[in-house]
C-alpha cells in the first residue's frame, strides 16, 4: 500500500459548485427530485441485500486467513471505484458483514445493508431511530474508505464521533482501513493525522471550519495545484499545511439536523481586532438598554427576534450618548447598536442561550444542549451581553471567512447520508444538496407507546405535573429520562426533584464530564436522568435487566422543540431495537414555542380555556402546537434560503473577492 | 438579526482588497432636483451609473493604494454622518463589478466572466425576443461623419438657425392656414391602401432627419454617438440613434435640446413640405411632401411629443423634472405606496427623495397606466373591428402580456416575494380584499340597468292624404296648417280627361239605350247583350263620378292640415296615390320606438319598467308615459327615415331603399303614449329615445352579456 500518493490527492481547485438552480429549471429538477427517490428503487436495492446475504452465507463459515484475503482484494478492487461491478460490490459488503460480526459481534441486519447499499450509491437513507445507524454507516464507510479517498462521516456532536469511530475501529482494522476522528479540543497536528486516514469522524462544524482554516492558509496560491506545489519547493520552510486533504465523500449521520437545522446560519471564522477603545460605548449601550421600558420606548418581536425603538427610547438613547468617535457619529448606526443591546437583553438568557464560565460568556448550542467554548456573536452582541454580565469587554471580532453548511457539503463529490426523518425535507434535500431519500424499512417494530401530550396553563403548574408524572413512574421501577431545553430548565427541575428527596442523575452543558457513565446507567432500574438535548441524537441508552419486562425506558419532553424533528429524536431513546418504551411531553404555554410562534390572544386565550379545563382545550392547544411548530419550521426555511440567496449573490456580485474568503 | 449596516457579513470578503474606479471611467458632477449626484460614464460600453454624493465620497477614496478598509475608514473619518455603512459598501460595489466599472487586484476570474458574459448574451436575447416589437439592428457609427459635418451646419444651432426655423415654420402654419379646406379633403384619403407606400417612404426619411437632429445636437454639445441602425417598430424598420452620452451632459438645457433636437428638425422639413406641397400640382411629389407633412405634424403630437409614450416627450419630461428612469421609478412609486400603505411594510424604501417628486412620480406613473389601458384597449377594437384573425391574435398576446403576466407576477410577489415577509398577513388579506371588494362591486351588486330604444314622435290620429285621381292641383281650399273639422274640402284638383271621360260615356250609354230599344221591336235577340253592356257603361259612369268627386280632397277626420310642400305644387300634374299632405289630430302623439331583434329579448323577458321618453335636443327634459303597447310582430319598414343610418339613426337600412326605411334587420315595434310636457313640444316626426328601467343587475353579468353579444353580432359566434 503506497500512502504518500493518497495524501497528495488534495484537489484545492477553486470553489465551484452547481449552481442552485431557479425558476423553471428548478421545477423540472423538483421532478427529476421526485423520479429519484421513487419508490420502488427500494426493489433494486433489496435484490442488492439478497445477494450480499447469499455471499455471506459463504463467508461465514471461511477461515480469519481466508477472510483477511478477500478483504484486502476487496480493497484493491475498490481502489478504482469506476470499475466496481455490482457482483463485486456484493461480495466485498458481504464480506465486511462478517468481518462486523466477528469484530463487533454484531451481525447486520438486512435492513442495514440495504442502508449500506443505498449510502454506496449516494442517496439519503431513512432509518427509523434504534435502528442502528451507526453500524449502517460503518460498513459503507469501508467501502468507501478502500477507495484510499478522504471519507468524513459527520455526526452532530464530538461525543458521538468519538464514539463512534472507536466502536467501529475493530471493523476497520480488519478491513485494513485507517480511521481517525476530529473533536474540537484537538490540536492541527492532531487533526491531520486523522484526517489523513481513510476515514474520519468528525462533526459538521469542525469539518467546516477545518475547511475553512486550510483555505485562509493556503490563501496565496489557492486555485492553482502548480502554485502549491511551487511555494512548496521553493521556500520548504515556510510550507503551509493544510489539515484537510481534500474533499471526496461525506457520509452525514443525521443528515437533517446537519443539513437542515444547522443550516440556518453560516460558519464564521473569526479573528478579533483591537477595538478595545469601544469597551465604553458598549457598557453605555448596556446601561440605556436596561433602563428602557417594553412597549413604551421599544417594541418586540419575538417571532422575528427583533426589536424596533420607539422615538423616546431614541430620545433617551441621544441625551445618554457620551462618546465622541468618528465611527459612532452616524444617528442611524448609533441606534443600531442600542437596537443589538436591547436583542441581547430580550432573547439571550443566561443558562438559555449562554452559560457563563470562569469570566466568559461560552454559548450553548441550541441543538445539541452542548457548549461551544470557541463560538462567539457577533456584530457587538457577543461584547454587550458581556456587558450585560459585567464581564471585561473583549474585542469586536472581525469576519476572516464564511461559509455556509448548504454550500459547503455541495462541494463533496459524493454526499450520502442516514437520518431518522428525511421525507418531510425531502425536497429540499435534493434542491439544495442532490440527495434523493430512499425510505429503509423497519427492522423490528417500533413498539414504543406515544402518550398525548399534556398542556398546563402556566410553568409551575407543568413542573409540578412533570415532577408527579416521575414519582409515579418511578415507583414502578422504571427508568426515566427527561429532557428539557435549557440548562436553566434542567437545574429547576433538579431542584424540584430534590426538595421531592428523589435521587437523580443531571446532564447538562454544565455537567457533561461524566457523559458516557451517565448514559450507560440511565437505562438501569429505577434510574432518573435529567438531560438537555445533549441526550437526543444517536444516544443509545441499553435497558438493564429485567427493565424491559416493566416496560422499558420512560421519554418526558418538558417542551416541545421548535423543529418536531428535535421531539422525535428524544422520544426515540425509548424503545430502541424493538426495546418497549413510552414516552411523552408537558407543555405549557408559556414556553419559548408558544411565546414566539403564537399570536398573543390565542395563547392568552388557551391558557384560560386550559386553566379551567374547559373541555377539548387540551386538544386546541396540541393543534396549536402543531401549528406553532409549523410556522417555525417556515421561518427556519426562509432563513435557509436567505443563506442560500446570500450565496449565489455573494457568487455572482463579488466574483473579485479571493475565492479562500468564500 | 438585524441587517445591520455597520459590519457587514461578507465585508471580509472585500476588505483587504485594494479596488479602483477604472482609470478610463468618467465622472461628471451633475445636479438632479437641486442635489448633487455623480454620474460614472464606461466610454467602451456607454453606459451610465449614478451616484448619489455620500457614495461617491466613498468611492473617490478607493485607489490601488489603499485598502477598501482603510478606503472605508477614511471616508468615515472626513464624513462620519452621511458616510455608507459597510452592508452600503458591498452592495456599491458589487454593483460596480456586476457594469465592470472596476479595477481589481486578483486576477480575473476568467471561468466567471466567461460565464457573465454567456449570462448577458442570453438576456440579450431574451429582451430581444420580448421585445420583438421593437427590435433594434445597430449599423453604423455616425460619430465620424458628424465631425465632418459640423463644421459645416454649425450655424444651424446658433441665432441664426433660430431665425430661419422660426421663419420657415412659421410662413409654413400660413400657408396650411390658408389651404386648410384642401388639407382636410386629403386627410381624408391619408390612410388608403394605395398610400401606404407613399407613407412610408416618407416617414422613414422624416425619421431619417428626426435621428440626425438628435445626433447633430448632441455632437454639437460635445457627447458622443456612436450607433445608428435600424429599429423594426412593429415589423416597421425605422432609423434610430443612440445619444445615450447626451446623459453626461452638465447642463440640463443641453440635455433638453438633445431630446428636442429630433422634433425640432422634423418640424423644419415639415415646414419646408409645406411649401412643396402648396406649390405643385397633384402628382407623387405633391403627394410625398403632403404626407411628411400630415406624418411630421401627427407623429410629432401624438407620438414623440407625448411623455406618456416612451419616445422624445417622456426624455423631455424626464429631464425637465429632473428625474431620471422617470417611468421605473413612477412604477417603483406606485409599488412603494401600496407597500407602504396598503400592505403596511414598514421598512419600505421611498423612491422618491422629495414631496413633489413623489408627487411627480405618481401622477406619472397613474397616468402612464391609465393612458396604456386606453391606447391598447383602442386599438385592439379597431384592429379587431376590421380584421379579425388579427384582433384575436392581439388579444391574446395583450390578455397575456397585461393581464395573466402581471396576474401571476402579483400572486408569486404576494405568496413569495421576501420583502413582504413580515407583512404578508396584511398583503394578503389587502389583496384578497381588494380583489373581494372589486368582485362584489362588479359581480354581486347589482346596478341600476337602462334599456334603451330609439323612436320618432308621431301624431297619433294621422291620415295620410293622397290624391284620389291623376290630376293637376289647381286650388288650396284649405291653407295648410289650419285646424280641420271633419269633411271639410281641402285641396281641388282638376282632370280634363276625366270629365271628357265622363261625356263619352254618358254618350256611350245614351247610344246603348237607343239601341236597346230599337232591338225591342227589331231584333229581340239583342237585348241582352245590349242590357249587358248598358250596365257596363253605367258602372263606369258610377265610377267616373266618383273619381270626380274626389277631385275635392276632404279631410278624413279633425285635425291638422299639414302640407308642407302644396304651395310649390299648384298647378303641377300628380299621379293617383301621390300624398298631398296629412291631416294629424295633435291633441295625442305617441312615440313609436323600434328595437332591434337583439334587444328584443328584453321586451318579452322580463316587466318594463318605468319608460321615460326624451327627445333629442331636449335630453334634460323628461317625457312620461302614459300607456304602451309591444307589437309582438317583426317589421322591416321604419316608422321614419330618421332612425334609419341613412337619416342618422342606429339601425341599418337596406342602400338600395332611395326612402332609407327599409331595415336591414327586422325589428319590433313599441308604440307609448305621451303625456303632454309644458316645456316641450310634441311634433310630428321628432325623434328621441325611450328608456326602460330593467331589474338591477351587478355590472359584471351585464358586461358579460354585452360582450357576448358583440360577438355575436361581428363575428357570429
Amino acid at each position: 500500500m503506497v500512502k504518500a500518493s493518497v495524501i497528495e490527492f488534495a484537489c484545492w481547485d477553486p470553489v465551484r459548485v452547481s449552481p442552485v438552480l431557479r425558476g423553471a429549471d428548478a421545477q423540472v429538477d423538483r421532478w427529476i427530485g421526485r423520479w429519484k427517490r421513487r419508490p420502488w428503487v427500494l426493489r433494486r436495492f433489496q435484490a442488492g441485500v439478497a445477494a450480499v446475504l447469499r455471499w455471506e452465507e459463504q463467508f461465514r463459515h471461511c477461515a480469519e486467513a481466508e477472510l483477511r484475503r478477500r478483504l484486502r482484494a476487496a480493497c484493491e478492487q475498490f481502489r478504482r471505484p469506476a470499475r466496481v461491478q455490482d457482483s463485486t460490490l456484493y461480495a466485498a459488503l458481504a464480506a465486511v458483514c462478517t468481518a462486523a460480526e466477528r469484530t463487533l459481534g454484531l451481525r447486520p441486519f438486512p435492513e442495514q445493508i440495504l442502508g449500506a447499499l443505498a449510502l454506496y450509491h449516494g442517496f439519503l437513507a431513512e432509518m427509523a431511530t434504534g435502528e442502528g445507524k451507526t453500524l449502517t454507516a460503518g460498513l459503507a464507510a469501508v467501502l468507501f474508505g478502500w477507495t484510499r479517498r478522504p471519507c468524513h462521516v459527520v455526526t452532530v456532536n464530538d461525543y458521538l464521533a468519538e464514539r463512534d469511530a472507536a466502536w467501529m475501529k475493530p471493523l476497520f482494522d480488519l478491513c485494513g482501513v485507517t480511521v481517525g476522528c476530529v473533536l474540537a479540543s484537538m490540536d492541527p497536528e492532531a487533526r491531520r493525522a486523522a484526517y489523513a486516514c481513510d476515514v474520519t469522524y468528525t462533526t459538521s462544524k469542525e469539518v467546516v471550519a477545518d475547511f475553512l482554516r486550510d483555505r485562509l492558509q493556503l490563501a496565496a496560491c489557492l486555485g492553482n495545484p502548480v502554485r502549491v506545489r511551487l511555494q512548496e519547493l521553493l521556500q520548504p520552510h515556510r510550507r503551509k499545511r493544510p489539515v484537510q486533504r481534500g474533499l471526496h465523500t461525506a457520509i452525514i449521520d443525521e443528515a437533517d439536523s446537519v443539513l437542515i437545522d444547522e443550516a440556518v446560519t453560516p460558519l464564521i471564522i473569526s479573528g478579533s481586532t483591537q477595538a478595545a477603545a469601544d469597551e465604553v460605548v458598549f457598557h453605555q449601550a448596556w446601561a440605556v438598554a436596561s433602563s428602557l421600558r417594553a412597549g413604551v420606548d421599544y417594541q418586540v418581536n419575538p417571532r422575528r427576534r427583533e426589536v424596533e425603538l420607539l422615538p423616546p427610547g431614541q430620545t433617551a438613547w441621544e441625551e445618554a450618548w457620551t462618546v465622541h468617535s468618528a465611527l459612532w457619529r452616524s444617528p442611524a448606526r448609533r441606534s443600531q447598536l442600542l437596537q443589538q443591546a436591547l436583542v441581547a437583553r430580550e432573547f439571550f438568557h443566561r443558562d438559555v442561550h449562554y452559560v457563563v464560565q470562569e469570566g466568559r460568556v461560552v454559548l450553548v448550542d441550541e441543538f445539541t444542549g452542548r457548549l461551544m467554548p470557541h463560538r462567539r456573536w457577533r456584530a457587538g452582541l457577543h461584547q454587550l451581553i458581556e456587558a450585560k454580565e459585567g464581564l471585561p469587554i473583549t474585542p469586536l471580532d472581525q469576519t476572516l471567512a464564511r461559509l455556509s453548511f448548504q454550500r459547503y457539503f455541495r462541494l463533496y463529490r459524493h454526499l450520502c447520508g442516514m437520518t431518522g426523518t428525511a421525507l418531510e425535507a425531502a425536497t429540499e434535500f435534493w434542491h439544495v444538496y442532490r440527495l434523493p431519500v430512499l425510505i429503509v424499512p423497519r427492522h423490528r417494530p417500533c413498539i414504543r407507546i406515544q402518550y398525548p401530550d399534556r398542556v398546563f396553563a402556566d410553568a409551575p403548574s407543568k413542573w409540578s405535573a412533570v415532577v408527579d408524572e416521575i414519582r409515579y413512574i418511578h415507583s414502578t421501577g422504571r427508568p426515566l429520562l427527561i429532557g428539557t431545553r435549557s440548562v436553566a430548565a434542567s437545574e429547576e427541575l433538579a431542584r424540584r426533584l430534590l426538595q421531592q428527596g428523589l435521587s437523580f442523575q443531571l446532564l447538562n452543558a454544565v455537567r457533561h464530564r461524566e457523559e458516557a457513565g451517565i448514559v450507560a446507567r440511565a437505562g438501569q432500574r429505577g434510574q432518573i436522568t435529567i438531560a438537555t438535548n445533549m441526550a437526543g441524537r444517536g444516544t443509545d441508552i441499553k435497558l438493564g435487566p429485567g427493565v424491559a419486562a416493566l416496560g422499558g425506558l420512560h421519554v418526558i419532553a418538558t417542551e416541545r422543540h421548535e423543529s418536531p424533528r428535535i421531539d422525535r429524536q428524544l422520544f426515540g431513546r425509548a424503545g430502541r431495537q424493538g426495546d418497549p418504551g413510552s414516552a411523552r411531553a408537558f407543555l405549557s404555554l408559556e414556553d419559548e414555542l408558544f411565546r414566539r410562534f403564537l399570536p398573543g390572544y390565542l395563547r392568552r386565550w388557551l391558557a384560560e380555556a386550559v386553566r379551567h379545563q374547559t373541555p377539548g382545550a387540551e386538544l386546541a392547544a396540541r393543534v396549536a402546537c402543531k401549528m406553532a411548530q409549523q410556522r417555525a419550521a417556515r421561518e427556519a426555511q426562509r432563513q435557509r434560503l436567505q443563506v442560500l440567496r446570500h450565496d449565489t449573490w455573494m457568487e455572482e456580485s463579488l466574483s473579485f473577492a479571493p475565492p479562500e474568503r468564500l | 438579526m438585524t441587517t445591520d449596516s455597520l459590519s457587514s457579513e461578507s465585508w471580509h470578503r472585500l476588505a483587504d482588497q485594494r479596488l479602483a474606479l477604472r482609470p478610463d471611467v468618467r465622472v461628471r458632477r451633475q445636479f438632479f432636483r437641486g442635489e448633487l449626484w455623480y454620474v460614472l460614464e464606461d466610454p467602451l460600453t456607454n453606459q451610465f451609473f449614478r451616484l448619489a454624493a455620500p457614495a461617491y465620497e466613498f468611492v473617490a477614496r478607493m485607489d490601488r493604494g489603499r485598502t477598501v478598509q482603510q478606503a472605508w475608514e477614511a471616508a468615515v473619518r472626513a464624513r462620519p454622518d452621511t458616510a455608507p455603512g459597510q452592508e452600503e459598501v458591498v452592495r456599491l460595489l458589487a454593483q460596480l463589478h456586476q457594469a465592470n466599472l472596476l479595477l481589481t487586484e486578483q486576477p480575473p476570474d476568467s471561468v466567471r466572466l466567461f460565464q457573465r458574459a454567456r449570462q448577458r448574451r442570453q438576456r440579450q436575447w431574451q429582451t430581444r425576443l420580448l421585445g420583438i416589437m421593437f427590435a433594434r439592428i445597430p449599423l453604423w457609427d455616425p460619430d465620424p461623419f458628424l465631425q465632418r459635418l459640423l463644421p459645416w451646419i454649425r450655424w444651424v444651432f446658433g441665432p441664426v438657425g433660430m431665425v430661419l426655423w422660426l421663419g420657415t415654420v412659421s410662413g409654413a402654419i400660413k400657408v396650411a392656414l390658408d389651404h386648410a379646406p384642401e388639407l382636410t379633403r386629403q386627410t381624408e384619403g391619408i390612410l388608403a391602401p394605395q398610400n401606404w407606400f407613399l407613407l412610408y417612404a416618407g416617414f422613414a426619411l422624416l425619421k431619417l432627419v428626426h435621428e440626425f437632429g438628435h445626433a447633430l445636437l448632441c455632437r454639437h454639445f460635445g457627447g458622443r454617438v456612436h450607433t445608428m441602425g435600424l429599429m423594426l417598430l412593429i415589423f416597421t424598420p425605422v432609423p434610430y440613434v443612440d445619444v445615450t452620452s447626451a446623459w453626461s451632459f452638465r447642463s440640463r438645457t443641453q440635455r433638453l435640446w438633445v431630446g428636442a433636437g429630433g422634433m425640432w428638425a422634423e418640424l423644419f422639413v415639415a415646414a419646408c413640405m409645406t411649401f412643396v406641397w402648396a406649390a405643385t400640382a397633384p402628382g407623387t411629389l405633391h403627394s410625398l411632401a403632403f404626407n411628411m407633412m400630415f406624418l411630421a405634424s401627427v407623429s410629432t403630437v401624438l407620438f414623440n411629443a407625448n411623455p406618456l409614450m416612451r419616445f422624445d416627450g417622456y426624455y423631455l419630461l424626464s429631464d425637465a423634472l429632473d428625474i431620471p428612469n422617470l417611468y421605473g421609478r413612477a412604477n417603483q412609486m406606485l409599488a412603494y405606496w401600496i407597500e407602504r400603505h396598503a400592505f403596511g411594510r414598514k421598512e419600505a424604501e421611498n423612491p422618491a427623495r422629495s414631496r413633489r417628486e413623489a408627487v411627480w412620480l405618481g401622477l406619472y406613473a397613474v397616468c402612464g397606466h391609465v393612458y396604456r389601458v386606453v391606447i391598447f384597449a383602442g386599438i385592439l377594437l379597431f384592429v379587431g373591428k376590421r380584421y379579425l384573425l388579427l384582433g384575436a391574435l392581439m388579444a391574446v398576446v395583450c390578455l397575456v402580456g397585461w393581464v395573466i403576466v402581471p396576474m401571476a407576477r402579483a400572486v408569486m410577489y404576494l405568496l413569495a416575494s421576501p420583502r413582504l415577509e413580515r407583512c404578508r398577513g396584511r398583503a394578503l388579506g389587502v389583496a384578497a380584499g381588494v380583489l373581494a371588494g372589486g368582485f362584489v362591486l362588479l359581480g354581486a351588486i347589482p346596478f341600476p340597468h337602462y334599456f334603451r330604444a330609439a323612436g320618432v314622435v308621431q301624431a297619433k290620429d294621422l291620415t295620410l292624404i293622397p290624391a284620389g285621381i291623376d290630376g293637376r292641383i289647381v286650388e288650396l281650399l284649405t291653407p295648410p296648417g289650419r285646424q280641420v273639422q271633419p269633411g271639410q274640402p281641402l285641396v281641388r284638383l282638376d282632370n280634363p280627361e276625366l270629365e271628357l271621360e265622363l261625356q263619352s260615356a254618358r254618350a256611350e250609354w245614351e247610344e246603348t239605350v237607343a239601341r236597346e230599344r230599337r232591338a225591342l221591336h227589331e231584333a229581340t235577340a239583342d237585348v241582352r247583350p245590349l242590357a249587358a253592356r248598358r250596365q257596363a257603361v253605367e258602372q263606369r259612369i258610377r265610377e267616373l263620378e266618383e273619381e270626380l268627386a274626389a277631385r275635392v280632397v276632404v279631410a278624413p277626420h279633425a285635425g291638422q292640415w299639414v302640407a308642407p310642400e302644396l304651395d310649390q305644387a299648384m298647378g303641377r300634374w300628380i299621379p293617383r296615390g301621390t300624398v298631398l299632405g296629412a291631416v294629424a289630430n295633435l291633441e295625442a302623439y305617441r312615440f313609436e320606438a323600434v328595437v332591434s331583434q337583439r334587444e328584443a329579448a328584453w321586451l318579452f323577458q322580463q316587466q318594463l319598467k318605468s319608460p321615460q321618453v326624451r327627445l333629442r335636443g331636449q335630453a334634460g327634459e323628461v317625457l312620461s308615459v302614459l300607456r304602451q303597447t309591444i307589437i309582438p310582430a317583426e317589421h322591416r319598414r321604419l316608422p321614419s327615415a330618421a332612425l334609419g343610418w341613412q337619416g342618422g339613426g342606429p339601425l341599418a337600412v337596406a342602400m338600395d331603399d332611395p326612402e332609407g326605411r327599409r331595415a336591414m334587420e327586422p325589428f319590433f315595434v313599441v308604440r307609448a303614449d305621451l303625456a303632454s310636457h309644458p316645456r316641450i313640444a310634441l311634433l310630428h316626426g321628432r325623434s328621441g329615445q325611450i328608456r326602460y328601467r330593467l331589474a338591477s343587475e351587478p355590472l359584471l353579468s351585464q358586461w358579460l352579456r354585452r360582450l357576448h353579444q358583440l360577438l355575436q353580432r361581428e363575428y357570429g359566434w
